[in-house]
Parts: structure tokens; C-alpha cells; sequence
């Protein structure tokens, strides 16, 4: 089973839920990603033993008397290439890898070389959570290239948590297509509540199972309550809000660390989550 | 005129608190949501939607004509949006990136490409002056092309109306959308938690921006809630000579400001208002 912990504003909670169930289940696999601004492995202290690089394809040009590169730049769907008679410039941020310059380009002139745009880390915590983390390197943009490689390692027979990235575009679609339950971890405020909104048209769109757990509970107003109960949308969780919580988790602290009686709670989530997914 | 724009790294830090703040603040100035899939400063600013532009991503492939199963787009699709070439082929649109090489290789050309839209963006007037903003429908892709569109749009009318400021309010992470908020700009302001997590997303955040040359400011928000790693933020910043311009106490007005539907700048409770009137005011004397 797998199940993903999203949210559309960013700072809500969503990595403190999903290492608090990973925490109280003690046995499961853990995949964060947030590869732009990975946290996960700073809460669940994993010991990280391997390291695997996330290459991308990019092209080169060999430039000689007579070889124009106009066919790549005619082409090329993202203007990665300019050509000008037999120079030419190529834009390495706009490229997105597809090859087809080495297909219309004069035979032999365009190669390819790997670029490195991050890595993903894995790792074991005791009892028995496996731990993987994207983690995307600044000044690169292949956000979905690390959560690619992170979803050919998702072991669909183990229990699964997936820690999403902020927002409700294609990173955050990224983690949650392959759920079978996501849990929407927002806080009561007009922030919350409108990115909430638009989280849930995603799930919608994607036929997806999910509940909502609200942080920081006592804030803002009863809007957001308001909006579950008339919508019939199941609220799993209330956590209160409390510096306590703060200061722990400022330090790399868990929830469980906090209060180690919220390991039952998490237990009794997973346990309804499996009921409803069957 | 000048750009500005707020940024964290990590997700709710306060980026639209401060940014809402500085535009109720700012005189001449005008205001840009670059977090376009989960926008939240029309939220305080209460627009009047004057224009709406529909926005169209790039395009992705479809099936246009009969196709004869050969196998080769699947066999050359760098995405693995394509599947079951050989029996019934199926594109998945979460994965095509739209790069037409599908289309290139088809021997029956049976594949096209179409564009369809993707988002909306709108030119609102508020209380605050003019307000550039969009709405990315939901999952979907190039949000970074969104957020130049808006940017585009919002220094056409900076021009025009001799405005001299654009306060621009960032999306989370380090991808697309936050380069494409950072290209051109003429600082920024770098809003940190004073957490374990804060300060290790505001390292890469701290290394785009300083790729791109752009100057940064730093405000450490909740700044009483983790002193060990203040003082982190504080060596930091002394030692790559970066200007911490403010730090915002921990403050229950905030969100109790945000449920009312009020500025904590406007707040004399607030004491979190307090310094944002603080380093809104350093900023006007340092960059205006």
C-alpha cells in the first residue's frame, strides 16, 4: 500500500506527518519527494549508505566547415538551440534531454554526454524503514528526473509513505499518482484552506483516495472545518498547535519525540486508511 | 524601476505574510503572485479581476491519425509517455514533455501535437495598487512559463505607469518557477525559519541566488524559537557578507491577522507587524 502526504501550501506539516507514521509504523519504505528542498533524512536520522547519481542526457555539437545545426534548432520544441550559418548557442536549462536534435542533426555532429542534476540517497533507520531521498542539485531544474528515478524504486508490496513536495503542479502529481491513499496535511488558515482547495481537484482528477489531517489546530478560524464537514471530507487528525512543537521539530525533533502517545494515533490512521483502500 | 522578489526555500516561512505586507506598505509599486499553483496573496489583496488571459502550456502529443503499430515512438520517447505501441498505443499526458520527437518518427504520421490550455492570468486592480496573478489549473505542468508571463506582463505596465517597484512573491523549492522568478530581478528577500530544516533549504536556495548574482537580503522569521540556530544563520550570512535585514518574533497575530483579513503591519498588537514596518523601511532606503 502507499500512501502519500501532500499538501498545496508549503510549511504545513506534510514531512512531520509523513515521518511520524513512518516512525510509528517502524517498518516500512520511505521515499521523500520534495527533491528541491528534501528534510525528511534531518527528522528519521536514517544511516545513509549508498548514494546513486540522477544523470540527464544532454547534447553537444561538433562544429566543422560546412555543418549547419539549423535542422536541430528548426526542431527543437524548447529553442535549446539557436544556429546561426554554422555557429550556433545551446541553452542547457531550456534542454529537456529528448534526442530529437540527434535525430534531424547532420549523423555524427550531435552526440550526447551525461549532466549529474542530483542524486538519491538511501539509507535504513531501525527498526526496518528504508529510506530513499531525492535530492535535486541548485541551479539545475530536472525536478522530475530525480522523482522519476525515486519512482522506479517504489516497492509497491511493502507499506509506502511518499513526503510530496509543496504546490499543486506536476512535482506534486509526480508523488501522489502512484498512492493509494494520500493524506492532506493543512492548517486552518485562508492559506491553507485555498491551496486545500486545489489540492483536492488534483486528487479528484487522479480518482484518488484521501483524508486531511489539520495542523497547527487552534489557529485562523473554522472555515476549514466548515469546508470538511460540508463536503463529507474525513478529517484524520487535529494536531494542536503548540510552541512545544515548534521548538522540537526546529531542533530535528518528531512529533513522537514530542508526545510518544501520537503513535497510537498514527497506528489508528494506518489502520483506517487500509480499511478504506481494502 | 527595480524587482524584487521573496523567496525561502522551504515552504511557509512567511513568504506572503511579508510580501502582502510590504505591497500594503509600498507607494508605487506593483504586485506579482509567482507562486501560480497555490497562490495565496490575492487572499489579503481582494482583487478586481480587470483582464483574464487564458495561459497554454506546451504542447503534448495525441493520436491524429490510424496508427500502424510499429513500436518506434515507444522505442524513442526519452519519457516514457508512450505505451502498448505495438497492440493499442496510449500516451500518458502526466509524462509527455511535448518534445515532438514521437511525432518526427511516426512512418504513418498518425501523431500530432496540440497545446491546450493550462492556467489563467489575470491583471486586477486592488486597494494596493495593480496586481498581476494566475491560477495553474491543478497538476498541471509549466509553471515556470506561467510565472515569465506574469513577470512579462507586470513590467509592461511598470513601464507604463512609471511605477517604481515590483514586488514579487515566490513559490517554494529551488525548480522552474522559482528560477523563472528569480531571472532579471534586482534583489532578494530570503525569508528563514531559524530550524534544522530552514536553514538546510535556505542553503540551496542561497546558491541559485547567488549564481545568478542577485543580491540578497535575509529576514529570520520566528526568530525566538531556536536560538542555537539563529546564531547558525547569523555566522552564515557574516561570513558570505550577506545583510540580515530584519528578524520577526514568533507572534500568534499573524495568523490571527490572516482569519481577519488584516494586515499585521496595521496591527499595533502585532509586534511581528512591528518589524515588518522595520525592514520595509530599510529596504526603501537601501534599493529605492
Amino acid at each position: 500500500m502507499i500512501i502519500s502526504v501532500a499538501s498545496g501550501k508549503g510549511g504545513t506539516g506534510k514531512t512531520t506527518v509523513s515521518v511520524a507514521l513512518a516512525q510509528s509504523l517502524g517498518y516500512c519504505n520511505f521515499y521523500d519527494f520534495d527533491v528541491e528542498a528534501p528534510n525528511s533524512d534531518i527528522f528519521l536520522k536514517p544511516d545513509i549508505n549508498h548514494y546513486q547519481k540522477v544523470y540527464v542526457k544532454y547534447p553537444y555539437f561538433i562544429k566543422k566547415d560546412g555543418v549547419s545545426f539549423k535542422a536541430c534548432s528548426d526542431f527543437c520544441h524548447f529553442n535549446a538551440i539557436a544556429s546561426i550559418n554554422e555557429d550556433y548557442i545551446f541553452f542547457e536549462e531550456l534542454c529537456h534531454g529528448c534526442g530529437g536534435c540527434i535525430l534531424v542533426g547532420p549523423e555524427g555532429y550531435v552526440r550526447e554526454k551525461d549532466a549529474e542534476v542530483g542524486e538519491i540517497s538511501k539509507g535504513f533507520k531501525s527498526p526496518g524503514i528504508y529510506f530513499f531521498m531525492g535530492n535535486l542539485k541548485p541551479k539545475s531544474m530536472r525536478t522530475s528526473n530525480i522523482q522519476g528515478d525515486l519512482e522506479k524504486m517504489l516497492d509497491r508490496n511493502q507499506t509506502v509513505i511518499i513526503d510530496s513536495p509543496p504546490g499543486n503542479s506536476c512535482s506534486m502529481v509526480n508523488a501522489v499518482k502512484n498512492c493509494d491513499y494520500c493524506i492532506l496535511v493543512t492548517e486552518p488558515t485562508p492559506y491553507g484552506l485555498s491551496d486545500l482547495k486545489i489540492s483536492i481537484d488534483v486528487l479528484k482528477n487522479l480518482n484518488k483516495k484521501f483524508g486531511i489531517i489539520i495542523n497547527r489546530d487552534g489557529i485562523g478560524n473554522k472555515e476549514l472545518e466548515d469546508f470538511c464537514r460540508q463536503n463529507s471530507y474525513k478529517i484524520l487528525l487535529k494536531i494542536p498547535n503548540d510552541i512545544n512543537i515548534a521548538k522540537t521539530y526546529s531542533k530535528g525533533g518528531s512529533l513522537l519525540e514530542w508526545e510518544p502517545k501520537m503513535k497510537d494515533k498514527f497506528l489508528g490512521i494506518i489502520d483506517e486508511i487500509e480499511k478504506e483502500v481494502g | 524601476m527595480k524587482q524584487m522578489t521573496i523567496i525561502s526555500g522551504k515552504g511557509g516561512t512567511g513568504k506572503t505574510t511579508l510580501a502582502s505586507n510590504f505591497i500594503k506598505l509600498a507607494k508605487n509599486h506593483i504586485a506579482v503572485d509567482a507562486d501560480v499553483d497555490a497562490a495565496n496573496l490575492y487572499i489579503l489583496l481582494k482583487p478586481t479581476i480587470l483582464q483574464t488571459q487564458e495561459f497554454t502550456g506546451g504542447p503534448i502529443a495525441y493520436l491524429k491519425g490510424e496508427c500502424i503499430n510499429c513500436g518506434r515512438c515507444e522505442e524513442l520517447c526519452r519519457f516514457d509517455a508512450i505505451s502498448d505501441s505495438l497492440a493499442d498505443i496510449k500516451f500518458d499526458n502526466l509524462k509527455c514533455e511535448g518534445c515532438g520527437v514521437c511525432e518526427y518518427v511516426c512512418p504513418a504520421d498518425a501523431i500530432g501535437l496540440k497545446a491546450e490550455k493550462q492556467g489563467e492570468y489575470y491583471i486586477s486592480d486592488t486597494f494596493y495598487g495593480k496586481f498581476v496573478h494566475a491560477r495553474l489549473d491543478p497538476g498541471a505542468e509549466n509553471s515556470g512559463k506561467l510565472v515569465t508571463i506574469v513577470r512579462n506582463v507586470a513590467e509592461d505596465i511598470a513601464y507604463r505607469e512609471n511605477k517604481e517597484l515590483i514586488i514579487i512573491d515566490g513559490a517554494p523549492g529551488i525548480g522552474c518557477s522559482v528560477i523563472a522568478s528569480l531571472n532579471g530581478v534586482d534583489f532578494v528577500v530570503i525569508i528563514i525559519e531559524p530550524t534544522l530544516s530552514g536553514i538546510s533549504d535556505f542553503l540551496k536556495i542561497y546558491d541559485v541566488v547567488k549564481f545568478f548574482g542577485i543580491k540578497p537580503f535575509v529576514v529570520i522569521n520566528k526568530k525566538d524559537i531556536n536560538e542555537e540556530n539563529r546564531q547558525k544563520i547569523i555566522r552564515f550570512c557574516a561570513s558570505g557578507n550577506t545583510e540580515i535585514i530584519g528578524e520577526i518574533p514568533y507572534d500568534e497575530r499573524i495568523p490571527f491577522n490572516l482569519a481577519n483579513n488584516t494586515f499585521a503591519v496595521d496591527d499595533t498588537e502585532s509586534i511581528a507587524g512591528k518589524e515588518i514596518k522595520n525592514i520595509w523601511e530599510k529596504i526603501i532606503s537601501l534599493e529605492l
